[in-house]
């Protein structure tokens, strides 16, 4: 039983072969939440679009990044960190039509240029789906 | 359910039949770039890409069928998507690309 925010962080290489591992992840977590299999091919597509740029733009900073997914009774909370500052507002360059679709029609809330110490913020709600 | 590409065609008088199986994602979709992009250079016929074993696609994996559209187009041929499962078939619809393919049941 969930009665309060559980996180739980993976930490992950810019590296393509890895997307897959993320996808398993969260498909897994939003199970355990009571998501039906559709919300979770949702989540599954949204995260792995930004994984995907970030594995893309990579950095010669730091070797990896981050995602947190932090759960509640309400929803599925995803945040993405890297401790390159010079990552951010990823999508920005407005190359990725198809991605940015993809993640704004997928998930209920979304924040893909955040003025914040994370690089994106998507969520899902669970209410929906019950 | 196997998460690997799996890429097989068959051939018909008029089409390539490419059957896809297991998923494309940004790790794979080159192979599947290649593979498409050979087909259609060295037969010049309609494509038809049978999704029935596809279980996901990024959207890398639907830029690369759009990149195929353009080249069928090229030789004046069609690409036939067929046998989408429920979830993929959102995708195209979400992004637009219903439109643009043949989606066949």
């Amino acid at each position: 039983m969930i009665t309060e925010t559980d996180n739980i962080e993976i930490i992950l290489p810019f590296k393509a072969e890895y997307v897959s591992v993320v996808r398993l992840t969260v498909s897994g977590i939003a199970s355990r939440m009571g998501f039906d299999i559709d919300a979770i091919e949702d989540i599954k597509v949204a995260v792995s679009e930004v994984c995907n740029k970030l594995v893309a733009l990579g950095s010669s900073v730091v070797p990896r990044y981050k995602i947190v997914f932090s759960i509640s009774e309400e929803s599925l909370d995803i945040h993405f960190y890297c401790e390159d500052k010079s990552i951010k507002c990823i999508f920005g360059d407005g190359n990725d039509e198809l991605g940015v679709s993809l993640i704004s029609a997928l998930m209920d809330d979304v924040s893909l240029c955040p003025e914040n110490d994370y690089i994106i913020y998507m969520s899902k709600a669970i209410e929906e789906n019950i | 359910m196997s998460s690997e590409l799996n890429i097989r065609e068959e051939y018909t008088d008029n089409a390539v039949v490419v059957f896809l199986s297991g998923e494309v994602d940004i790790y794979n979709s080159q192979k599947l770039k290649e593979r498409l992009y050979k087909i259609i250079d060295d037969n010049k016929k309609d494509l038809k890409i049978d999704c029935t074993e596809l279980n996901y696609i990024d959207s890398t994996g639907l830029g690369i069928f759009v990149g195929a559209l353009k080249k069928v187009k090229q030789y004046d041929k069609k690409i036939h998507i067929c046998k989408l499962k429920e979830n993929i078939k959102k995708l195209f619809v979400i992004t637009g690309l219903d439109k643009l393919f043949i989606i066949e049941e």
